[in-house]
């Protein structure tokens, strides 16, 4: 197959995948009564507005949302950040290192994340409370931190990487930290990227959590600031579709910003 | 990287300038409902300008958790939590968990106080555990562009002329065929048993739960099967429009394509703000040769058992209640009706007048209703596993299943429901 | 990489050293990997075991909604779940969704993965339109693809548009679950897809270029060169992917309710409804065990099958 044909294909599927966000985007520069109007027969104006207007960006400007937004960003930042050290801290235990018990402390792992967090999230609120981690950043930060799927991910990645490489390094004197440090975190790129964007995401949607325990108006997240949007019983859709592209493109700029990573591997940095 | 640093460290400060806040004291009231700040904003500054240093705090907590967040919450016996609003077929299963303070010293004072419908609905094994702040009715509005193009005579808004949902669905019919609309009839909460309750008891089928404890499913009664074919039928018959949630219903009517809508007072400011939209109100339907029926009930108020601020807490409650000016001010800042019955009367010119001559004899409507139409959704502990269970039966017989059979589960699945109640 | 490059078509199976040689490095290599593994341990104990051990023992109390009372059932929730029709079906319409969703989400990961690893004007850009689903607020999502659904709304009318006659999608029992997995698919596609690229990029170049002047036809390069080295990501991949589709309810809960007719009601959205909003605890809890027990039972033969071909 030829290049052209490669970007061609992609750019049907690429087109395919972002519609919805499209149509999502367009809704957002519409008046209110307007979102419906153009579903039921397809014409330009199904995704371009006639007259956009800028009034539901103007109006989330006024409300809560704008500093859910930034907690939202320093409770994922901090969870990426804390969460990737512990997880690939983890994982290399699980994989530089042959130990006896390592399969039980690996089931751990395994374990921990087959169980629906939403279905513990009950119980650990209630400890939570006790703890005094109500309506506080520490309680929003920390369930974000035990996740057991970056630590799989990590393992799965560490696993590639040649023995005899940390042979050699150990030979010229570098320790178990510097091995960790020097060898798997440089190694481990795209995998640490995806493993952060895993830790990012989970945050960035944290939803029943921030709710149950008790989190108030000055630590509230964006998801919640978004369907705080929705009235009892009337929906401003301009609105929530503004909201929502906010909270898209956020995200979407850290995944531009880190895309160069995808590229650099065990391959391209000249081990061999 | 330069940029990530100086975004740490912004969030930083953020971080401890938040830390700072917040903190609650003696006098401070945390309160919390599903309704934007803006709407309570009237109330509280009403009540803090009556109690000089006292603070009330508001949370909103986002309408689909609201209720599993404040059943968790209170469970913990989270005493962060004061005073909040309360779903009012709630009531009984909120006081038998011991969420609810007994506020039964205030029986006859509420009872003065509030609209006909409105007393019975807070109280659960002869207490009163909650306050009624706000009510709600439904009318049935028309669109006048589209029945005009039909030839069709709009109902009048005279409670005394109520129509029929036989002749309101042969209207819509006519409309459909010959003045382009799209839709006959929607009913604005489509799969809710909130608005779908009248249908079965105007047909004398009851509300769907008997017994003295009010714990035994009567959902197939003949009342109840005649409503729900006839449901069914509407969506079949392509009246109304299958796959579309109860929050996209009045966008519909808003474009322009639906003849007749079963909506609430909140519509009226949306309907009003609608350009080029002709539109009009009249009483909601009843089944021919059945009874009068209109849904009716919406938010009380309580206060947590484990709050430390009773005192408080209960003066807030009696300002907003039982106070008509307080009652009044719940309603300022979004259309919905007030309980109390001397906010009420001031209430109704409001609403008559609210988008000019369009809404005309609402007021009316809304007055008659209270006294003479509105039933309440039923008073059982185990209303929440009912609702729950009857907005899947609702769902289904909308998209085709057979009323009868789809019925006979549902009461199969409450008294299973119900079982684990004890 | 310690591989020596294939001489054939044959597999290449990816060396690592053996374990004695290993071990001699470490002094006290236990040591050492549990000061490693210490704060992810004690986060997992405390943040996540913990708690499923309360809930656990939730699991065999009950609480009388009637009177608040709690009080000692032993396995009487569990028993009540296996007579109970809507648990039932939960798990069959959860077994079949996730036989359906598992197979065509990785296969559709993996092939986007191919094709995204190539080198082509755009790539990058593209490659992020197929990730960014997974950063949409699942609220958002729900309400577009809702709009998409409705038997008025964008798809019918593009069905009407290439001649097609128009689908009931989520009004009808023989479509919602398929119409969730179209959904849920563009939600995770790119995700999955993103470790996948991840892998593929520590595929040394040389491999493929051994393999072609072998002869090896594209296709056989891609079976015997590409998928081998691959095992390790796709593992996680599978494993994640599919403990990931037990779980998910948020699209249920937002578009069908489990409906029509329970045609989607998965076990994660039953034990969602029980314990948020109708409040039983107790029960839910119980029901979370078995999701577990049976994610676990699907895992543990997901390991074995993978080790079997190490």
């Amino acid at each position: 197959m030829s290049r052209r044909l490669y970007t061609l294909l992609a750019t049907v599927i690429g087109l395919a995948f972002a519609l919805p966000l499209l149509w999502a985007l367009s809704s957002s520069l519409r008046g209110g009564s307007e979102i419906f109007q153009h579903i039921s027969r397809l014409s330009w104006e199904t995704l371009v507005p006639a007259s956009p207007t800028l009034a539901n960006y103007g109006a989330l400007a006024t409300g809560a949302f704008g500093r859910a937004i930034l907690n939202s960003l320093l409770v994922a930042l901090v969870t990426v950040v804390a969460g990737l050290l512990i997880s690939a801290a983890a994982a290399f235990g699980l994989s530089a290192l042959r130990f006896r018990g390592q399969g039980a402390l690996f089931a751990i792992v395994v374990l921990s994340f087959l169980i629906p967090f939403d279905a513990i999230a009950i119980p650990l609120a209630t400890l939570f409370r006790d703890w005094d981690l109500t309506n506080t950043y520490a309680g929003l930060i920390l369930p974000g931190l035990g996740h057991g799927l970056a630590i799989f991910l990590l393992r799965q990645f560490f696993l590639a990487i040649p023995g005899d490489l940390v042979e050699a390094a150990r030979i010229d004197g570098l320790g178990w930290f510097g091995v960790f440090g020097r060898i798997y975190l440089p190694l481990s790129r795209p995998a640490l990227v995806s493993a952060g964007l895993t830790l990012f995401i989970f945050q960035w949607q944290s939803y029943v959590w921030p709710l149950l325990i008790g989190t108030g108006t000055d630590h509230q997240l964006g998801p919640i600031a978004l369907a705080n949007m929705r009235g009892q019983f009337t929906i401003d859709y301009g609105q929530l579709f503004a909201g929502s592209i906010v909270l898209t493109v956020i995200p979407l700029l850290i995944i531009l910003r880190f895309q160069r990573h995808f590229t650099q591997s065990i391959a391209t940095t000249g081990l061999k | 990287m330069k940029k990530s640093l100086a975004l740490m460290s912004l969030l930083a400060v953020l971080a401890a300038a938040g830390c700072g806040s917040g903190d609650a004291g003696a006098n401070t009231l945390s309160f919390l409902g599903p309704e934007d700040p803006k709407t309570f904003q009237p109330v509280i500054d009403g009540f803090e300008a009556e109690h000089p240093g006292v603070r009330i705090a508001y949370t909103q907590i986002p309408f689909d958790q609201l209720n599993s967040t404040l059943q968790q919450r209170l469970a913990a016996e989270d005493e962060t939590i004061d005073v909040y609003t309360v779903d009012q077929p709630r009531v009984s299963a909120l006081a038998a968990r011991g969420f609810l303070a007994d506020l039964s010293d205030w029986k006859d004072r509420v009872k003065q106080a509030a609209l006909p419908a409105q007393y019975d609905v807070n109280e659960f094994r002869g207490k009163l555990w909650s306050v009624p702040i706000w009510t709600s009715d439904q009318f049935l509005f028309y669109n006048k562009t589209l029945l005009k193009q039909a030839g069709v005579t709009p109902p009048s808004s005279d409670p005394a002329e109520r129509w029929t949902w036989e002749r309101t669905v042969e209207a819509g019919r006519q409309a459909q065929a010959r003045g382009g609309a799209q839709w006959a009839l929607i009913p604005e909460q489509i799969e809710q048993y909130y608005q779908l309750q009248s249908l079965p008891e105007s047909l004398g089928g009851g509300s769907g739960i008997t017994g003295t404890d009010m714990l035994t499913p009567a959902l197939t009664t003949e009342g109840w099967i005649k409503a729900m074919t006839w449901y069914r039928d509407l969506f079949a018959g392509g009246l109304a429009p299958r796959g579309v949630g109860s929050f996209q219903t009045s966008p519909l009517f808003t474009e322009g394509k639906v003849a007749f809508f079963a909506g609430g007072p909140w519509d009226v400011g949306t309907f009003g703000a609608a350009k080029d939209l002709d539109w009009g109100v009249a009483p909601y339907p009843y089944f021919e040769g059945g009874k009068q029926v209109t849904p009716t009930g919406s938010w009380s108020w309580g206060i947590n058992p484990a709050s430390k601020r009773q005192r408080l807490a209960r003066e807030f409650l009696e300002y907003a209640a039982l106070n008509p000016e307080g009652n009044l001010l719940t309603t300022k800042a979004s259309p919905i009706i007030p309980a109390n019955r001397a906010a009420f009367e001031k209430y109704v010119p409001t609403l008559d007048a609210l988008a000019g001559e369009k809404s005309r004899g609402a007021g009316e409507i809304l007055t008659y209703d209270a006294d003479h139409t509105a039933v309440a959704r039923p008073r059982s502990v185990g209303y929440i596993q009912f609702e729950d269970i009857m907005t899947k039966t609702f769902a289904d017989i909308r998209n085709g299943a057979d009323p009868k059979t789809r019925l006979e589960q549902a009461a199969r699945e409450v008294t299973t429901a119900w079982a684990q109640l004890r | 990489m310690t591989t020596p490059p294939p001489t054939s078509t044959r597999l290449p199976t990816p060396t690592r050293p053996t374990t004695p040689r290993r071990a001699r490095l470490a002094d006290r290599p236990a040591a050492i990997a549990l000061a490693f593994l210490a704060p992810a341990l004690v986060a997992l104990l405390v943040l996540r075991l913990l708690p499923a051990g309360i809930a656990f023992v939730s699991s065999l109390n009950h609480t009388s909604l009637l009177t608040g009372e709690t009080y000692f059932v032993g396995l009487r929730n569990y028993a009540t779940l296996f007579t109970d029709p809507t648990f039932l079906q939960s798990v069959r319409v959860t077994l079949l969704f996730s036989v359906i969703v598992n197979p065509l989400q990785i296969a559709a990961a993996l092939a986007l993965a191919v094709l995204f690893t190539r080198r082509f004007a755009g790539v990058r850009f593209l490659r992020v339109l197929v990730i960014l689903p997974i950063a949409v607020p699942p609220a958002v999502s729900a309400a577009v693809w809702s709009v998409a659904y409705r038997p008025d709304g964008l798809l019918n009318s593009l069905l009407t548009v290439l001649g097609l006659p128009p689908q009931p999608f989520l009004t009808s029992p023989g479509q919602a679950l398929w119409s969730l997995i179209v959904l849920l698919s563009w939600i995770g596609v790119g995700y999955w897809m993103m470790f996948l690229i991840a892998g593929l990029q520590d595929i040394p170049l040389s491999l493929y270029e051994a393999a072609a002047i072998d002869g090896a036809s594209a296709w056989r390069r891609f079976w015997h060169v590409t998928l081998p080295l691959l095992r390790r990501p796709l593992a996680f991949v599978l494993v994640a992917d599919t403990v990931a589709n037990f779980l998910v309810f948020a699209p249920v809960q937002m578009l069908t309710n489990g409906g029509p007719e329970g045609s989607t009601n998965v076990t994660m959205y039953d034990i969602f409804t029980r314990a948020y909003t109708v409040g039983d605890l107790s029960l839910a809890q119980a029901e979370v065990m078995l999701l577990v027990l049976l994610v676990l039972a699907v895992v543990v033969v997901q390991f074995r099958l993978l080790r079997g071909k190490d």
